[in-house]
């Protein structure tokens, strides 16, 4: 690919950016989020047409319009968040789109795929139903799709970011293998310590351009980290010395959806990280705590109000703030304006909201405003639609608009997800004056960095229950261990 | 001797016929609830079914009085053009209907449900304006108006006891609906074509992404689903009541949503699906007389239909599985 | 430091407020479908034979080219606007009435029966308790959908639609039954009817203060209607129901998380919804006609849909669709008598007008929220490239 630009409307997505990619190879795609990796990839698959520039495949110049065209000249996708049909079998998902004729007879693709798989060395019951597979065997499914269509070239866009560790380490042995019988494999990721790892060769993006091109044995990871953001990067900012006071919240053998069983203690002036891969239960945890998922049995208790059976509200003026995984779902009604965002969680107050119901606009825009302002939540104006906002700005809001209230507890779910650096700093010294300020946190993440530099307290979900409890200078292999539920009864919490 | 036998004032050749009436509204609920199928699957809800069978209706029945003039040189084959060409004129006027909707929420991508609402409105005042021009009225048809010839499904109809009422006289079309469900159910579930629509209606992306083409998919299934309807409404106004006239439609084409909805988006179940809902029609027109039934003021039995819907539908929610992407409109362009 | 007044934290040059924008451009989506639909419609005269100026004049000139021209458009109208808001109030909250239909039937026949049987309440009072049972007709008939929805989750699309279906049923039996007329007894009335209502139940005639006719029917109630329809915009712009109703439609589950109770607030729309269904039969029932034939007018429900989706169900946006509305029902009379074409071709042109608003609406939200798209990206500092992913996946998820 050389000197690929793309932009989208007020941004350039990619700047001129060139990358070439061997038979045999591994090569690592790096940066943070928004640098423009997965908008390349795009390209190269035929999801988005470059603005300028040219892409050659085996010394030829092509135009690729669409994937058709990508698979057509050997190169297949893997994206990050799988694009399969829950309900067809692995085998139909693995033949959609080139079905090899009108009819389709289930028992020749089950056959055809359980040779595929053979081939390259791969375990998959091609007649399972993929909703019942694990995230894992639906990777695998993914990258039989593209084998399947005979590609030489495999992109995998954040691979590892829902594996398991030890998962992982089964990719990359299939990678490894893929690699070895001459196919090329591009590896976009933003996970240092796995790029180093698995990559022949790493080129780095930040903010649209290429920054570098190296090998892992020419490199760190903290100078990969440097290239990507263009500064020296914290891993760890300061966390302040607090006098660790009662528990605020408290749960007991809660049952909720995945969870079963579940104990946990959050005291004030600490930072609890609940660690797991994700699909262990952290939404269950996050929505039955905050009322949004019944509890079936098992108590939750906030200093000593019981939560069990309050509905939202009541939870939240019980003095709990939310800032959710899903911003969009459960965080900001995107196509509201700011001020109306703002006043979100909060439209049952008197202060916004009069007797028979009348809004008090002036008040809720006057709170938006200084919301925006002390929270540095960048947008032209309080009444532009929060969908115009970016990611950052996004969560700032939220953020913003939760911390407001002086809350007992914040429960906060994968707080940075999607957000770079910049936005990544500031929310987790939000979290951490939190902490300063005597409130309990409750920091659910499946990032182990995050959960790192901010717990007083590590404790591992796994299936739906505690596995495990850590001091926050535990070895992340046992943190690890904890995190597939492979402890025992002495480590236990 | 047996036929005189009583429950009530009410006998089994009237249960029969019950039942035979039943096998009509079965037909029209079916086909449609078929067109709904096609189309949800392939990800877009088609609630303008009601408005496409209206659109089958009127042109139906035109094309039942204007087809039946003898045609030039015996090429009849003693076939009844009349009804025939209005069964297909019906089927084809549906389908060219079926094209907005489609054009609205797949290129357009406006809400599908409002789209569906405005396609039942535009549906009547259509019918109306097609009235004017073909019968001279706004809102029936002239009388006279020649159908298939009926038949009498060969052993069923001699059931004794009255019970084989329920087999005799009926249209062909029922035949022909019922028998329907072997090409859907292979085209659906062993065709590609079948595999590439269900996967538009569960998980365009990925079908997108494999290179299927989802919007031409959508299309076809819309339009199909317009077909379908449409030759639900000619039957209707052909087969039925011979005539066509405004509001016949009474509501049929909700009830075969329904009907769908309680068959889990399956042709097979459908067809059971379409048969109680096509009993519930049945009972205020043949089993007022049952025991029970006397009891209930005339006005109130004719909601027999409606509550029938109404309770099916509170009790099924939640334990059927929708196609999982109907109802979103999908971006990322038509390649 | 918190800022007071708006907060501009760049030094963008001063930009038209958003709602403005947002106003302007429904207003020129809805300018530009109406001149397609009346584009399409020419050539559908064409067809006739006919000039369009001829038939959009005589549509025009009937409607506003006299006083009694145009308080007939006002009195069609005024049903109009009720059932539109009706439809309106619901969609704000993501939910689709298509049962206000069978709810203002049900809403007549109530209105109906306290007209009839409470008839010893002196004056005024017995037309506003008409009035009110009127509205508690609709709002028990809306309930049902509502509570089954709520409670099973029952699409109401089909649920309202198998309502409408009932009503008929019920109306047919309370004019058969408890409402049966008893004045008439052996003449040549065909018609069924109930008794005339006192004539105290009637609404004060508007139009005889502006030289309207008394049989053009202009009463009090469009000035009615008139403030009902401001009192809706009040509620969903500046209460905290419309908020609400609001954040549920635009995204439930936020809403939900932030402490709203989804099925509260659905009811409380269906309630209010249900309220204004039931103002819809007034107009005939005792502004027109005074008693309850079985020949009422139907369909006022399903026009109050299109009359809702014409103005974009805004309170403002309705009163004008329904006026429009208003002129183009009344101008199938001129264009009948006046020219050759048939007076259904104004449903078509009523069709293809639907039709085309939905459309050009649709196509306006979205340049109108790419543009903004774009400004708001130009202003962030490239710090927040994240704005590039999430612009992919907004057009992904862009409905």
């Amino acid at each position: 690919m050389r000197g690929i630009t793309k932009r989208f409307p007020g941004v350039v997505a990619n700047d001129d950016v060139s990358l070439e990619l061997r038979a045999g190879e591994v090569h690592a795609l790096v940066g943070e989020n928004g640098a423009g990796k997965s908008t390349l990839m795009r390209i190269l698959y035929g999801m988005y047409p470059h603005d300028e520039g040219s892409v050659e495949v085996h010394g030829q110049a092509v135009r690729i319009h669409s994937p058709r065209d990508a698979i057509a000249l050997g190169i297949g996708m893997v994206h990050q968040h799988f694009v399969l049909v829950d309900p067809f079998t692995v085998a139909e998902n693995v033949i959609l789109g080139q079905e090899g004729g009108p009819i389709v007879r289930a028992d020749e693709a089950n056959r055809k795929v359980t040779e595929l798989a053979a081939a390259y060395g791969f375990q998959i019951d091609p007649a399972a139903a993929v909703e019942s597979l694990s995230v894992g065997e639906e990777q695998r499914v993914e990258i039989l799709k593209a084998l399947y269509r005979g590609v030489d070239i495999l992109i995998l866009d954040e691979p590892t970011a829902v594996l398991t560790p030890t998962e992982a380490e089964a990719l990359f042995e299939n990678l490894r293998r893929l690699r070895d019988s001459g196919k090329s494999i591009v590896f976009i990721s933003h996970k240092l310590d796995e790029v180093l790892e698995i990559a022949d060769r790493i080129t780095v993006l930040r903010r649209g351009k290429v920054v570098g091109e190296t090998t892992p044995s020419a490199t760190s990871k903290a100078q990969l980290a440097e290239m990507m953001v263009g500064r020296p990067v914290l891993f760890r900012l300061e966390k302040p010395a607090t006098r660790i006071g009662e528990p605020v919240l408290h749960l007991e053998g809660v049952h909720a959806g995945r969870l079963h069983g579940l104990d946990l203690e959050v005291r004030a002036g600490e930072i609890v990280g609940v660690a797991g891969v994700e699909g262990n239960g952290q939404r269950d945890l996050a929505d039955a705590i905050m009322g949004l998922r019944p509890v079936e049995s098992g108590r939750i208790l906030l200093d000593d109000r019981d939560l069990t059976s309050m509905d939202t509200a009541e939870i939240r003026r019980a003095g709990t703030a939310f800032v959710p995984e899903d911003r969009q779902e459960q965080g900001l009604v995107l196509d509201m304006s700011l001020w109306e965002n703002a006043l979100l969680g909060r439209q049952a107050e008197p202060e916004y909201a009069r007797r028979g119901g009348v809004l008090s606009i002036r008040k809720v825009k006057h709170l938006a405003e200084g919301l925006i302002t002390n929270y540095d939540v960048r947008a032209r104006n309080i009444d532009t639609t929060a969908r115009t906002l970016s990611g950052g700005n996004q969560q700032k809001l939220i953020l913003a608009r939760e911390l407001d209230g002086d809350p007992k507890l914040l429960l906060a779910a994968q707080p940075t997800r999607g957000l770079d650096v910049g936005a990544i700093e500031f929310v987790w010294r939000q979290i951490l004056d939190q902490k300063a300020a005597g409130r309990a946190v409750l920091l659910i993440s499946a990032e182990l960095d995050e959960i790192y530099a901010l717990s007083d307290r590590i404790v591992t979900l796994f299936e739906g229950r505690i596995t495990a409890e850590y001091p926050s200078d535990a070895p992340p292999e046992e943190v690890g261990r904890g995190m597939l539920g492979d402890v025992d009864e002495a480590e236990a919490g | 001797m047996l036929a005189a036998v009583d429950a009530g004032s009410l006998r089994f050749g009237d249960i029969g016929a019950a039942v035979g009436i039943a096998f009509t509204y079965f037909t029209i609920i079916y086909l449609t609830g078929l067109g709904g199928l096609f189309s949800e699957r392939s990800g877009i809800v088609n609630i303008g079914l009601e408005g496409m069978m209206i659109i089958g209706t009127v042109t139906g029945s035109w094309g039942a009085h204007h087809f039946t003039l003898p045609p030039p040189d015996g090429l009849g084959w003693g076939l009844p053009w009349g009804p025939i060409m209005g069964l297909l004129i019906g089927m084809l006027a549906g389908a060219i209907f079926a094209s907005i909707h489609a054009l609205v929420t797949v290129t357009f991508r406006v809400d599908q449900i409002v789209s569906g609402v405005v396609i039942n409105l535009v549906a009547i005042g259509i019918a109306r304006f097609l009235s004017t021009i073909f019968f001279g009225q706004a809102t029936q048809s002239d009388p006279g108006q020649p159908h298939l010839n009926p038949i009498n499904i060969p052993l069923l109809s001699r059931i004794p006891w009255g019970f084989g009422r329920a087999f005799q006289q009926l249209s062909p079309m029922v035949v022909v609906a019922a028998l329907l469900v072997v090409p859907v159910w292979y085209a659906l579930y062993r065709t590609r074509w079948g595999l590439r629509l269900r996967s538009c209606g569960e998980n365009p992306e990925a079908a997108r992404s494999l290179g299927v083409r989802v919007a031409p998919l959508r299309y076809e299934g819309v339009l199909l689903s317009g077909a379908l309807a449409g030759l639900a409404g000619a039957y209707l106004s052909v087969e039925v009541t011979n005539s066509w006239g405004e509001g016949q439609t009474q509501g049929l084409g909700f009830i075969a949503l329904a009907a769908l909805i309680l068959s889990n988006w399956d042709p097979i179940r459908l067809m059971l699906a379409a048969f109680i809902f096509g009993f519930a029609q049945a009972i205020p027109l043949r089993l007022m007389d049952a025991p029970g039934l006397r009891l209930i003021p005339d006005p109130f039995v004719r909601m027999t239909p409606y509550v029938v819907t109404i309770v099916v539908l509170a009790g099924f929610v939640g334990k059927v599985r929708p196609p999982a992407a109907a109802g979103r409109a999908y971006e990322g362009g038509t390649t | 430091m918190a800022a007071t007044g708006v907060s501009m934290p760049t030094e963008a040059p001063r930009e038209r407020p958003e709602w403005v924008e947002n106003l302007a451009g429904q207003a020129l989506a809805l300018v530009v479908a109406l001149l397609i639909a009346l584009l399409l419609g020419s050539l559908i005269i064409f067809a006739y034979g006919e000039s369009p100026a001829t038939v959009y004049g005589a549509i025009f000139h009937f409607g506003f080219g006299s006083k009694d021209g145009f308080g007939y458009v006002l009195t069609e109208a005024t049903p109009l606007i009720f059932s539109a808001l009706a439809v309106a109030v619901c969609f704000k909250g993501g939910m689709f009435n298509i049962g206000v239909e069978g709810q203002y039937l049900v809403g007549m026949v109530t209105a109906s029966w306290a007209a009839l049987k409470l008839d010893f309440l002196p004056g005024p009072l017995l037309m506003w308790t008409a009035i009110l049972f009127g509205m508690l007709g609709g709002i028990a008939f809306a309930l049902v959908p509502a509570i089954l929805k709520v409670k099973t989750g029952a699409h109401e699309v089909v649920t309202t639609i198998m309502m409408n279906g009932i009503a008929v049923s019920l109306v047919a039996w309370a004019i058969n039954g408890p409402l049966k007329f008893t004045t008439q007894e052996g003449t040549h009335n065909v018609n069924l009817r109930t008794d005339p209502f006192m004539a105290n139940a009637r609404i004060p005639d508007l139009g005889h203060m502006f030289g309207i006719r008394s049989a053009v029917h202009l009463s009090w109630l469009f000035i009615g209607a008139l403030f009902v329809a401001a009192l809706i915009w009040f509620v969903l712009k500046r209460m905290r129901l419309g908020y609400e109703a609001r954040a549920v439609g635009a995204s439930a589950g936020s809403a939900r998380a932030g402490g709203i109770s989804i099925g509260n607030v659905q009811i409380q729309l269906f309630v209010l919804s249900g309220a204004l269904a039931g103002l819809v039969g007034m107009q005939q029932l005792l502004a027109d006609k005074n008693y309850l034939p079985i020949g009422y007018e139907a369909a006022l429900g399903f026009t109050g849909i299109a009359v809702a989706f014409l103005g974009q169900n805004s309170a403002p946006g309705i009163v004008f669709a329904a006026i429009l509305w208003g002129v183009l029902a009344r101008g199938e009379t001129a264009v009948q008598i006046q020219t050759d074409v048939p007076r259904e071709f104004v449903i078509i042109l009523q069709g293809i007008l639907i039709i085309s608003v939905v459309v050009t609406y649709q196509l306006a939200k979205r340049r109108l929220l790419a543009r903004q798209l774009q400004r708001a990206a130009s202003t962030e500092d490239f710090e927040d490239s994240a704005a590039t992913l999430d612009t992919e996946a907004m057009a992904k998820e862009d409905r």
